[in-house]
């Protein structure tokens, strides 16, 4: 189910009603079942979000490493909130639990990509970078 | 059987291997407080409300899921088990709204139950509760509150297990768990309505009972289900002699927990609408309202005079009605072809779990008492749209609405030289009637049904008919000329002459039934 | 001090086929099929007292051990990688610089108990992560280490990789399963157990990346050797991970019982710009936190750090210094087991977003008296009362934190704003 839930979200971005439905079908499993898969893990979106989702890893460790101000820059220079997406559709930012990446911390993940060791200044200039 | 002796608080049990703690203790008659456990559903474990002590363990085990051992000593009054009972209660309530003046579960609902019997602590909840969708219509008939919702996960199981819809899962997760119907889609299948029964809480609720009266007030009378040859166990709950709802009683040997949704509101058409109360006879003008020895004497002289007769007997008459109505009308009008009303409709697969393709729930036992043939009804109206027939004497079912050639039979009906129609309300087929007769239903009768398996179960009173009205048993053996004092006294005849019925006896059959095939023995 | 996990990993082609041979890998497994049943493979298992290193300390052998061996169903070893305990991250150092241990160990394990389906369960997040195990797959299936009939000896077994998606609760073995079934990541009830009904209802072995990590170097060396390595009741080495207000923060690679303090003050540096010690969290944010006084005397294995009232668990070491609220980090640890509570059962679903609330609310200065109390008697109230060991890992840190630093949760609580700030 999970693998197939990858692919449908690759294939239309998101996973919405429709996609639920197709992937129920092709599955043969009833759209319940799907349903209560897709809003449990936190990776599968079902509402479309911008380009590059920026996923600030918020947990102690993390947190130890001043985290919080990395938010804070990055609410800072795209003019957004936590849980908002930028008007042009570029950036949707998320506060997201532990990555597995406390030696490097403070750190981001941007889709699939880690980004460690940041700070307030070399995060704006990786934003920059992504289109 | 293979015995296992366990102790429970002290006490020696013996059950059966296999079998889990709580279905123990539930044999053994003690209750040991749940919500998700259901004996009919798959183990949840999710409620955590069944935890008990078993020496030699460490931690308290859920009574649900533990297997009972050879020698196990289960404590459910410890000092531990009442503390954790106490959390548990305290968890599932500091979210739960403050709906107790407002929810139809008030009354029969476990929170309250529990925490009355349980635990009996102040709340320290002193956050802001979490809220949820509230009256959100799931289907025609069940509405559902999230907010009360304990997430006990019966209604999932429910219909993936027993209907195999699966209509509802749980979403979220964490505490914005909920329940849910994915988007677009209705909670209507034909047995939707069990999981309003099975709900703790008033989370699930009947849209048809919603706000009608407090359930501290309903009287509850046993009886049997009308609405098909299943004959499920049922519960007649009424208030002010009217009757509100119906709720399923556990029968294992034939609807299990559950009532499917048709039958559970069949009360609904089968009883409502202005009541027939006073015999009445065709003159001039119309139908004119008179005494019942009139009426009575009308009857047997029109059938007398007007053979050959068709004699149409409800499928929803009992054991006793039948069996006078059939000797009646062979000493009335010997010719007359008699039958019971039946007919067979398809049923989807959901349906069949549970419903019988019929709606005449005695037809069984009508034919069992001598009442019909295996030709069917069917033949017979044809015979009287054909105009083979004279008279006829139908009982409790209104022919020209259920037919589907209706314009031809009501003239048909029309144009018999004798029709006496007995019923509780003036049906289209009533207002044709040279004699009307004013009877009872199904919830003001006392009698037997026999199922479509062969197993005759009782009926009991739930209410009282209107004055003018009487039982469709006193009619009959008015017209025969005998006297009884009680339905009982009927089948207790019936008995001696219906060789299937030999032995049986209103406390032979007692609450849940008996089989024929059993009685045999 | 040995180095057996992180013996691979410097060399740039560590994660590599080739490279991994080049350093003897393969060997064991080769051994293993040449010489050993699946029988005496366990038994040399037991006897090096390798214990799980994914937070439960189970011992290996002993878990492979209760596999039924006449069970008529399939049977399954899964390799757990989704390493999420807050603080942890050697499995990922494994995974991307070593994958062929990984995927060696992992059908050794298969091997133990006849499995002849095997499946790592990646975090969805470790992206890069699962690229590599897949390349490192791809290439011992090339090699013929995975297959039918792998290197001749008969023994079919093949390899799955499997991505989460997003749920630390799908690290506990029982919500993995799940997971992998299709479903939501709801650990299942205990009893059953999987080495019985696990996977799809069949015998089903779930070991951490780091324990399958270990065994080809066990195998190779000897399970005395490993045994020879650690306490009585610690064998062999584990991998710690260091985070927080540490010089130097990473994965290390310590023999068990070597000394905590020591550990922390000379291999890691010390506390950085040099500050004092104020607490440390030894095996991931689930365990109970110790104050920097309570150091002392503390070995770096399973008894010594139960011994002091906290757990060894993933070994993921927090370090907090001087500058450190502890209300804000308690509530930060509370905050993280509400989010990820499955929301099952009643005890952790209601009780873990009670706690955050009340950690919340202390720590933005609306605290009242009676809050502590309150949060220990939830804390009580969840744990042992729930379906998984979520509902322990949730309440203990919270427990830990107001008993260890009361008087900082009451004058924050008085004051009514953080007090070290």
């Amino acid at each position: 189910m999970l693998p197939v839930l990858y692919l449908a979200q690759r294939e239309f971005g998101y996973i919405g009603p429709e996609v639920m439905d197709y992937v129920a079908e092709i599955m043969d499993v009833p759209v319940a079942r799907v349903y209560g898969v897709v809003t449990f893990y936190t990776m599968f979106n079902m509402k479309p979000i911008g380009r590059h989702h920026i996923q600030v890893c918020r947990t102690l460790p993390c947190a130890l490493a001043g985290s919080e101000r990395i938010t804070a820059a990055i609410k800072e220079k795209l003019k957004i909130d936590v849980g908002e997406t930028t008007p042009d559709g570029r950036f949707t930012l998320t506060e997201v639990e532990c990555l597995a990446s406390c030696g490097t911390a403070p750190m981001m993940q941007v889709n699939d990509d880690y980004y460690e060791n940041l700070t307030e200044k070399n995060v704006g200039e990786i934003l920059d970078r992504l289109k | 059987m293979d015995p296992v002796k366990i102790t429970l608080d002290g006490k020696e049990i013996t059950t059966e291997k296999g079998k889990t703690v709580i279905q123990a203790a539930a044999d053994a008659g003690i209750d040991i407080p749940h919500y998700c456990y259901h004996p009919k559903l798959t183990i949840a474990g999710n409620c955590r409300m069944c935890l008990v002590e078993i020496e030699k363990m460490p931690k308290l085990q859920i009574a649900c899921n533990t297997q009972a051992t050879e020698g196990m000593a289960v404590k459910t009054q410890s000092p531990k088990v009442l503390e954790a009972r106490r959390a548990v209660m305290e968890f599932l309530l500091i979210n739960h709204p403050l709906d107790c003046p407002i929810c139809d579960q008030a009354g029969e609902c476990w929170l309250q139950d529990y925490y009355m019997k349980h635990d009996l602590t102040p709340s320290r909840f002193d956050e802001r509760k979490e809220h949820e969708r509230k009256r959100e219509i799931f289907g025609p008939y069940v509405v559902f509150d999230g907010e009360r919702c304990i997430k006990c996960t019966r209604c999932v199981r429910f219909f993936q297990e027993v209907t195999h819809t699966d209509e509802l899962t749980v979403v979220n997760r964490g505490d914005h768990s909920t329940i849910a119907l994915f988007p677009g889609q209705t909670l209507d299948n034909p047995l939707s309505v069990n999981v309003v029964d099975i709900c703790p809480v008033g989370a699930l609720t009947d849209r048809d009972f919603r706000f009608k009266v407090r359930v501290w007030y309903l009287k509850k009378t046993p009886s049997i289900c009308p609405g098909c040859s299943t004959g499920c166990n049922i519960s007649v709950e009424t208030y002010q002699n009217r009757i509100a709802r119906f709720k399923p009683r556990v029968n294992e040997a034939v609807n299990s927990h559950w009532l499917c949704d048709e039958g559970r509101y069949v009360f609904h058409s089968l009883t409502e609408g202005e009541r027939l109360t006073s015999p009445m006879i065709r003159q001039e003008g119309g139908l004119v309202p008179v005494d019942w020895d009139t009426a009575l004497q009308a009857v047997a002289a029109g059938l007398a005079a007007n053979a050959p007769a068709a004699a149409i007997l409800s499928g929803r008459s009992t054991n006793e009605e039948a069996f006078l109505f059939g000797r009646m009308m062979k000493k009335i009008s010997p010719e007359a072809k008699q039958e019971v009303f039946y007919r067979e409709r398809e049923l989807t697969e959901v349906e069949k779990v549970l419903m019988s393709p019929d709606r005449s729930p005695n037809f069984r036992g009508a034919r069992h008492m001598g009442v019909g043939s295996e030709a069917g009804v069917e033949p017979l109206l044809q015979a009287i749209i054909e105009g083979r027939l004279r008279s006829a004497y139908i009982v409790g079912e209104d022919l020209v609405s259920l037919s589907e050639d209706g314009e031809n039979l009501k003239s048909a009906l029309g144009k018999l030289s004798f029709l006496v129609v007995q019923d509780i309300r003036m049906t289209p087929t009533a207002a044709l009637a040279h004699v009307v007769l004013p009877a009872t239903h199904f919830g003001e009768k006392a009698g037997t049904y026999t199922n479509r398996r062969g197993r005759v179960q009782k009926l009991e009173a739930a209410i009282v008919p209107p004055a003018g009205a009487l039982q469709d048993w006193e009619i009959f053996s008015r017209l025969l000329g005998e006297s009884y004092a009680a339905p009982e006294e009927i089948f207790a005849v019936a008995a001696r002459e219906v060789p299937a019925y030999a032995g049986l006896d209103y406390e032979k059959i007692g609450a849940l039934g008996a089989d024929l095939e059993a009685q045999k023995q | 001090m040995e180095k057996i996990l992180l013996r691979n990993i410097d060399a740039p082609d560590s994660h590599t086929l080739a490279g991994h041979r080049s350093r003897g890998g393969y060997r064991a497994l080769e051994k293993v099929l040449r010489e050993m049943t699946p029988e005496k493979l366990i038994d040399e298992v037991k006897a090096s007292g390798l214990r799980g290193r994914g937070g439960a300390g189970f011992p290996t052998g002993m878990k492979w051990g209760f596999v039924p061996k006449d069970n008529p169903k399939p049977k399954y070893v899964v390799c757990n990688a989704d390493e999420s305990e807050p603080g942890t991250f050697k499995d990922r150092l494994l995974i991307e610089k070593d994958p062929h241990a990984i995927v060696e160990g992992t059908i050794i394990a298969a091997y133990a108990i006849r499995s002849h389906t095997a499946f790592i369960y990646i975090r969805g997040e470790m992206f890069y992560g699962a690229q590599v195990l897949e390349r490192a797959i791809d290439e011992a299936a090339a090699a013929g280490y995975l297959g039918k009939n792998i290197l001749g000896s008969g023994y079919d077994i093949d390899l799955i990789l499997h991505r989460g998606a997003g749920a630390y609760i799908c690290g506990e073995e029982t919500g993995l399963l799940s997971s992998l079934e299709g479903g939501k990541g709801w650990p299942k009830l205990k009893p059953p157990f999987p080495a019985t009904h696990g996977l799809f209802g069949s015998p089903t072995v779930v070991n951490n990346v780091e324990t399958l990590a270990a065994l080809p170097w066990i195998i190779e060396q000897g399970a005395a050797r490993y045994a020879a390595i650690g306490t009585e009741k610690s064998k062999g080495t584990k991998l710690f991970s260091v985070s927080g207000h540490i010089k130097k923060p990473g994965v290390y690679e310590v023999d068990m019982g070597y000394p905590f303090k020591k550990f922390l003050e000379e291999d890691c540096g010390g506390v950085a710009n040099g500050r004092k010690l104020k607490g440390v969290i030894p095996g991931g944010a689930s365990m109970p936190v110790l104050r920097a006084e309570e150091l002392d005397g503390i070995t770096m294995d399973y008894e010594s750090f139960q011994a002091a009232g906290t757990l060894l668990g993933s070994g993921g070491v927090i370090v907090m210094d001087e500058s450190t609220c502890m209300v804000r980090a308690a509530w930060n640890i509370a905050r993280f087991f509400a989010h990820e509570s499955c929301g099952q059962c009643s005890p952790c679903r209601e009780g873990c977003h009670w706690m955050e609330k009340i950690f919340n609310r202390i720590e933005h200065g609306a605290g009242r008296a009676g809050d502590l109390e309150m949060i220990l008697s939830i804390s009580g109230n969840i744990g042992g009362n729930t379906i998984c060991p979520f509902g322990d890992a949730a309440s203990w840190p919270a427990a830990a934190f107001i008993k260890k630093f009361r008087s900082e949760f009451d004058e924050h609580i008085a004051a009514g704003k953080c007090t070290i700030h």
